[in-house]
């Protein structure tokens, strides 16, 4: 980001009122869920749904829907988390959240599309770092997830120029981030970073947000950053990015983020990436449902 | 993106036979013989077609017939037999539009530009394995569409070969039905077929540039001969090899290929395992693998 570019973000964020909040549902949920599947209290999760009349009833008709065919129906929330698993009423609850940030009428992307990348995103960096060994799944579906919120930034502080770089980086079939450099001057990382910043939100997180189109930093770039770019790569490679197709050849092994995961996870070496690449159609159904189901509520 | 390996005329199995675990062990061991993937999402389809091979050899569950394909004495023949049910005869023209659009936007934009400026303006495409032609003319379509606009003023020719001679026939008489043209683009329908009583029959101006011909990938000599193509198309041909012969196989491919040159399988097809000399290259919707070269354009670039 040039030095003009941060100028003219910070001068754009520092109203800060146009800033998306943090949904109050989302700190304690992070907290919550901040820890070994195991040990995460149930309790507290069915509580923290219960406060919340849409995500309650959206628990319900996710459990109760065709996906999760019961003998009987879920009636309670708790019967709905058990039915659904922490994992898919994790993803619910982020979705639901996140997709209030901002008002409906302010988003120049379709909310559906930026919503079915994020969770693709999310989803695939943990596959893919349960695949090579990475001590932290949990934080790469964080990451994953959370990417790309500097979009977000832009739909409230910059609605105009963000609507000409998307039509741009999709008239021109080019990445979202060379777009917004060349008619912002700064791009959804940058963006990210002040609102990562802003939420407080864990900072090897934070660097995922900043630094997932630029992994080549070598000062900064750390596995995190690494396995998300790669992700987020591999989710536009296969028709789950931003709704727009990008003419490009992807060689993932001389990738730089793939590179730099090599030197630290052996288990790289033995991965089939194609067979990785076609079962990545496996989710695209999963999250497409999810993210319907987020949007009929 | 879906792949497009089975098609779409099995009726869905019974939904309890679709989820036994023992489905995913066969599609693993399928995956494991013949490098082609199938989706979760389209088990039904593998089902379908695996459903037909039980009823014959009077497999009562999945489990059992994991049994017929991994226990029983004629296991080999066994799973040729379901490797030819899955892939069987179901093949159309512009079958997978992925593959098309990563050779036009992306493939043949970049390889045209480095052969421009070594005064060389001939594409050479391989479609081995071309059973009854339908790949081979959509490649010799596009390529002629490519001719007539972007790149003025260049040549190119398919080279299309099979095993079976009775195909090679069908291929060269290029006329097909209501079925396989589904997919082919309406301007291309007008331009490049004529209908001939309730089929269609490929035009002279698209058959010109190919030449059919009988060719077995086993045969080594036949193989040295085969040299200078720009990009390979092999989809579904692999899955009849042992995986010696696939080693050697892809061996000839990669020789035949220039550098920077690019070799495509079925949608769901992969070479892991067989062969690390050439680079997974993705594109949108699909892969390919491509053989790098020296002054090689760089991976990754637009």
């Amino acid at each position: 980001m040039t030095t003009t570019g941060i100028d003219r973000l910070r001068a754009k964020i520092s109203n800060i009122d146009a800033m998306p909040t943090i949904p109050v549902i989302l700190r304690p949920l992070l907290h919550c869920l901040d820890q070994p599947a195991e040990d995460i209290d149930v309790d507290r999760i069915v509580e923290l749904i219960s406060h919340d009349k849409s995500i309650t009833a959206q628990c319900l008709r996710m459990a109760n829907s065709a996906l999760f065919i019961r003998k009987m129906p879920a009636e309670t929330v708790r019967s709905a988390v058990m039915s659904l698993g922490m994992w898919r009423v994790r993803d619910l609850l982020f979705s639901n959240s996140l997709s209030k940030i901002i008002p409906a009428n302010r988003w120049v992307v379709d909310p559906e599309v930026f919503w079915r990348h994020s969770l693709s995103v999310a989803l695939v960096s943990r596959k893919f770092a349960e695949m090579i060994d990475y001590p932290d799944p949990e934080k790469a579906y964080l990451a994953g997830l959370l990417h790309d919120i500097g979009t977000l930034v832009h739909c409230m502080v910059a609605p105009e120029e963000f609507r000409a770089a998307m039509e741009k980086a999709s008239r021109e079939h080019i990445p979202l981030d060379e777009a917004e450099q060349q008619l912002m001057g700064f791009t959804h990382s940058d963006s990210g970073r002040v609102l990562a910043d802003a939420w407080k939100v864990p900072p090897d997180i934070a660097d995922a947000i900043e630094l997932h189109h630029r992994v080549a930093d070598p000062e900064r770039g750390g596995p995190l950053v690494a396995l998300v770019n790669l992700c987020d790569l591999l989710c536009r490679m296969r028709d789950l990015g931003y709704g727009y197709v990008e003419y490009r050849q992807v060689d993932f092994a001389n990738e730089p983020g793939w590179m730099c995961l090599v030197l630290k996870f052996p288990g790289m070496a033995q991965i089939d990436l194609a067979r990785f690449t076609f079962s990545l159609d496996e989710y695209a159904r999963e999250v497409s449902d999810l993210v319907a189901s987020v949007f009929a509520g | 993106m879906l792949n497009e390996t089975t098609m779409i005329k099995d009726k869905a199995a019974p939904t309890e036979n679709v989820s036994d675990p023992a489905w995913v062990r066969i599609r693993d061991l399928i995956y494991q013989v013949s490098g082609i993937y199938q989706t979760e999402n389209k088990f039904y389809l593998l089902v379908g077609r695996a459903n037909r091979r039980m009823k014959e050899v009077g497999a009562r569950t999945p489990r059992e017939y994991l049994d017929f394909l991994t226990a029983r004495a004629n296991r080999d023949v066994e799973m040729r037999n379901l490797l030819n049910e899955i892939t069987i005869g179901e093949t159309c023209l512009f079958r997978s539009m992925p593959q098309i659009e990563a050779l036009r936007k992306v493939v043949i934009p970049a390889m045209t530009e480095a052969k421009k400026k070594i005064s060389f303006t001939k594409l050479r495409f391989w479609s081995a394995g071309c059973s009854t032609g339908e790949e081979s003319y959509t490649l010799a379509m596009m390529l002629l569409e490519e001719t007539q606009t972007n790149l003025k003023g260049w040549t190119f020719e398919v080279v299309a070969t099979d095993l079976n001679d009775r195909s090679v026939a069908k291929a060269q008489e290029g006329v097909y039905n209501d079925y396989a043209v589904r997919n082919v683009p309406p301007d291309y329908m007008g331009k490049y077929f004529s209908k001939v009583g309730s089929e269609y029959r490929v035009a002279d101006s698209v058959r010109s540039h190919i030449t059919f011909s009988r060719l077995n990938m086993l045969d080594d000599s036949k193989m040295l001969f085969m040299r200078g193509l720009d990009v390979i198309f092999c989809c579904n041909v692999l899955i009849y090899f042992d995986a010696k012969s696939k080693t050697r196989t892809i061996q000839h491919y990669y020789n035949a290929l220039v550098p920077n040159g690019y070799f495509f399988l079925g949608q769901s097809e992969s070479l892991y395992g067989i062969s690390e000399k050439f680079h997974l290259v993705h594109f949108p919707g699909t892969t390919a693998y491509w053989k790098p070269g020296e002054g090689a354009l760089k991976a990754g670039t637009p």
